[in-house]
């Protein structure tokens, strides 16, 4: 059966930790009859909220791995992408996002735009995904849905249009009064399942109709249509609706909805929302690129009968095998489907068509383009992108961040060995940010990522899913070297001595790159070294910037530039050019001033206001810049840039500062300079470990 | 130019000299004049000024996003930079950052007492040891008096200079006669400088209208270009 994909929407739910986003989520669920019990995130019954599926979600109340679920409402199918909140995790929050064509900003109606939220909300405006707000919890003390609108405007420069006002707050928080209806909507029976429809109550009037006007100037300002009516006061209901449509999928305004998931109030209004304002998957332009055409880029039919396009956006090892989430853009996945997959340039067929509920599933015949299903029993990786044979396209690629720490792990035992290299095999896979390595030196295996909490949970995993109990070694930040001037450079290769000879001489210079790894430039004219050994040149430096000679990091930033040479007619080759080039590196690398860089982490500390000194503190002892502070009188937020190597065990250093009330973010900035005492120690520390080896 | 050159051909020079050798230590200043007349731009500069002289500033906003703040020094910072040509512009930006903290209250969520404890704590716990303060859309219709003692106490203690801007509304006129703002008519006495900004035909004009050692009005030899928003002398 084929959906209609204008009654089709993909969504996903963005929040701040702890804004109620799970909760929100379980309710949905429980409201499309999906399931017939909820739970709380936290688990008071053992059994959790259904989107979290994994073990180690439920323990620390947080989600992790996006899963995608389908409801239905008002004669729509609905996908659902749970998407993590947390930064450690961003790359599964741009996989997710990837795949969205409307998102819900999930606000706490007391802590407002945290620092997350305003991560959240950068990424979903990185990916241009038209928004809605949802300011939840409004039954908390110290509710304030009007202090958060107006917060959306300031902190995060949207055009925040409130559609509902609440009617009370905190504990006497009963419902909301819908601005474009005009209409007091109760929630009744026990799980706020029964929608009950009155009048405004009279007190509530007044402000109800300042609101509306405010409402209507906002939202007439998509529509002629609306503005005339709204003039003659005559403007209808999907009159109203249509122009707030425009204003969101155009992503000019954000229309705020609101109320308390955990009391069971303002969900439905919420799904009616999504239903109204986000848009249907063709209402969004997809673009992916040619790969047969010099990676031309091509715009993506939502027609149903186009060749099938379709992007694999998360990989889970459940207990019956691998599954394959996959978003399709253009044309139909059929089972028994043969489709091509661009990167590993291989064929499969599609077995087993899957609709998922976050721990359920349903087998399908077919989906068409613009929905999100799920296959059994695929080899590929997380961002693969399927195609009908005959199509070589590509979904543009997802950023992927270098690692910037890594950790040594160690099986407690031979029989733990295999398991381990199983469970890092399923993570590389799941996770691209995620990398793993032996070190050729320690025989180590070493796990890198996006940062110490990240590389925590992968460890928790191993011990949880896969029974590995493994020793941790300290964590590492990954340093990088750079040059700081330009050095010219002139060697000759040359082994002339018995059996076949070796030449090759390079002349040209390296230079700092302000921007990017590596970029090598051949300035030679006339042919003193033949264009087939040019290659080998480049190849020669390239492969010196792997190791650094300052503490055996990767080199970064370098310009290469070769205007000169010589070769001989016998004795030239591939490998003699690739080694003067190397040798014409390392000389010129040492004279180079080369100096060692850091990563440098954006760092974002919120908290009451009360702790902002000890914060200041914790910065300046890190080595940090404060860049700024934010004060409203309850909260504050510093942000500041810390290096990455001084940024171990902040957290639980920030727990015990502010008796756990304050909570940071961190992602990678910039790698900056290490200063020359730090710089020294690295020196001595390289020195003394190559000695030992 | 390089920095030292930079600093010393400053047209702040100028206004040092004006009132006898800077703002100084435990003293107020205050810029005043209508809205979008310059005087963030001014405040801004002055900022600049001292960051290029290695002294650190925070920069209170009362107002405005910190984005925001950070876009008015980026472009403060270029005009000077392109106006004398500065030697390694990329190399000085990145250094006079470090200098620089920007903090932002809301002034009906944070009364002056709060203000001053957070920035006694960036100035302590944070070891940032900053010697001027930047006040930029601190409201006076909303209070003044109390509030500029608490301020006086605590650049005297700290030994601070403290520079405000205030924001003139209303009908005209807005000055009296001696060219005092009507609106800070009641804490004349706890300034030590005050100047204002009028637009004059094709520029802005500043004006002393007091320093530590006289109070009448006399016309700086200072402008601020309407184009690159940057204070400089007559005849620039």
């Amino acid at each position: 059966m084929k959906t209609d994909i204008s009654k089709m929407r993909n969504i996903g739910i963005s929040a701040h930790i702890d804004s109620g986003k799970t909760t929100l989520t379980e309710r949905i669920l429980f409201y499309t009859k999906k399931i017939h019990k909820m739970h709380e995130v936290h688990g008071k019954d053992g059994v959790g909220a259904t989107m979290d599926s994994m073990e180690l979600e439920k323990e620390r109340g947080i989600t992790i791995t996006s899963a995608a679920t389908r409801v239905e409402w008002l004669d729509n199918s609905i996908n659902i992408i749970d998407t993590p909140g947390h930064v450690d995790f961003t790359i599964e929050v741009e996989r997710s996002l990837r795949v969205l064509d409307g998102g819900i900003l999930v606000l706490c109606s007391v802590g407002g735009v945290q620092s997350q939220s305003i991560t959240v909300d950068r990424q979903l405006k990185r990916h241009k995904v038209p928004t809605i707000a949802f300011i939840n919890k409004c039954d908390r003390v110290g509710a304030d849905p009007y202090k958060v609108r107006d917060q959306l405007d300031e902190k995060l420069g949207h055009n925040a249009v409130l559609m509902q006002i609440p009617i009370g707050l905190e504990d006497k928080f009963e419902g909301v009064i819908d601005l474009v209806a005009m209409k007091a909507v109760y929630y009744d029976g026990e799980d706020g399942e029964i929608i009950r429809t009155t009048d405004i109550p009279a007190e509530l009037q007044p402000e109800a109709n300042a609101k509306r006007e405010d409402m209507l100037d906002a939202v007439s300002m998509f529509s002629d249509e609306l503005m005339e009516a709204v003039l003659e006061e005559r403007a209808t209901e999907n009159q109203i609706r249509d122009a707030a449509r425009k204003g969101t999928i155009s992503r000019k305004m954000i229309p705020v909805f609101m109320g308390s998931a955990y009391k069971n109030k303002g969900i439905q209004l919420l799904l009616d929302a999504a239903v109204h304002y986000l848009p249907n998957p063709a209402e969004v332009d997809n673009i992916a690129t040619d790969l047969e055409n010099e990676d031309r880029e091509i715009k993506l039919e939502p027609d149903p009968d186009a060749g099938t396009v379709a992007l694999a956006f998360k990989l889970e090892d459940g207990a019956y095998g691998q599954l394959t989430y996959i978003r399709i853009y253009q044309g139909s996945v059929k089972k028994g489907d043969e489709l091509y997959n661009s990167r590993s340039r291989t064929n499969f067929r599609v077995g087993r068509l899957i609709r998922m509920h976050a721990d359920s599933m349903k087998d399908i015949h077919d989906a068409s383009s613009g929905d999100i299903v799920a296959l059994f029993g695929i080899d590929c990786a997380s961002g693969d992108t399927f195609v009908k044979p005959g199509l070589n396209l590509s979904m543009t690629s997802i950023y992927v961040p270098d690692p910037v720490i890594s950790l040594s792990v160690n099986p407690e035992d031979a029989k733990s060995s295999d398991k381990m290299a199983r469970a890092l095999n399923r993570f590389t896979k799941e996770d691209p940010t995620f990398k793993t390595y032996v070190d050729p030196e320690s025989k180590q295996t070493i796990i890198q990522g996006m940062g110490e909490l990240h590389l925590d949970v992968y460890v928790e995993r191993m011990r949880r899913e896969y029974s590995v109990n493994v020793d941790t070694g300290k964590p590492e930040v990954a340093y990088r070297e750079a040059i700081s001037q330009r050095v010219d450079f002139n060697y000759t290769h040359k082994k002339q001595t018995g059996g076949a000879g070796q030449f090759g001489r390079v002349q040209g210079y390296i230079e700092p790159l302000a921007e990017g790894q590596y970029e090598f430039v051949n300035k030679i004219k006339g042919g003193n070294i033949p264009k087939e050994f040019i290659p080998s040149c480049d190849k020669g430096f390239k492969s010196s910037m792997k190791k650094g000679q300052l503490i055996g990091f990767p080199i970064i930033g370098i310009k290469a530039v070769l205007n000169d040479g010589q070769s001989h007619p016998v004795d030239s080759s591939d490998l003699a050019f690739q080694t003067a080039a190397r040798e014409a590196f390392k000389q010129a690398y040492a004279k180079a001033k080369p100096q060692i860089l850091e990563p440098i982490m954006k760092v974002s500390v919120e908290g009451p206001s009360e702790f902002v000194g000890n914060v200041f503190a914790t910065i300046n002892q890190r080595r940090g810049i404060i860049i700024s502070s934010v004060e409203d009188g309850l909260f504050a937020r510093v942000d500041a840039e810390v290096p990455l190597s001084e940024m171990f065990g902040y957290s639980t250093t920030l727990r015990s500062l502010t008796q756990g009330k304050a909570e940071f973010t961190m992602e990678f900035l910039k790698y900056g300079k290490v200063p020359t005492n730090i710089s020294d120690d690295l020196k001595a520390l390289y020195r003394e470990k190559k000695l030992s080896n | 130019m390089v920095k030292s050159e930079l600093i010393k051909r400053s047209p702040l020079r100028i206004l040092e000299k004006s009132i006898q050798g800077g703002l100084g230590k435990g003293n107020i200043g205050i810029l005043a004049s209508r809205k979008g007349v310059g005087k963030t731009a001014c405040l801004v500069h002055i900022a600049t000024d001292k960051l290029l002289q290695n002294k650190p500033v925070i920069h209170v906003s009362y107002s405005s996003r910190v984005d925001y703040i950070i876009n008015w020094y980026e472009d403060i910072f270029k005009e000077i930079a392109k106006k004398r040509q500065l030697e390694s512009a990329v190399d000085v930006h990145d250094e006079i950052i470090k200098n620089r903290v920007i903090m932002n209250f809301k002034q009906d969520g944070v009364n002056t007492e709060q203000v001053l404890k957070s920035l006694t704590a960036m100035i302590e716990y944070g070891k940032f040891a900053a010697d001027a303060i930047i006040v930029d859309g601190f409201d006076f219709t909303q209070s003044c008096s109390d509030d500029l003692d608490l301020f006086k106490n605590f650049a005297e203690k700290l030994g601070l200079e403290v520079w405000f801007s205030a924001s003139l509304k209303g009908e005209e006129p807005l000055f009296n006669e001696s060219g005092v703002p009507f609106l800070l008519e009641g804490c004349l006495g706890k300034l030590d400088v005050l100047i204002t900004l009028r637009f004059e035909k094709d520029h802005v004009q500043l004006n002393l209208v007091k320093d530590p050692e006289f109070s009448s009005t006399k016309n700086l030899d200072l402008k601020l270009d309407p184009k690159t928003l940057l204070i400089s002398e007559h005849g620039e």
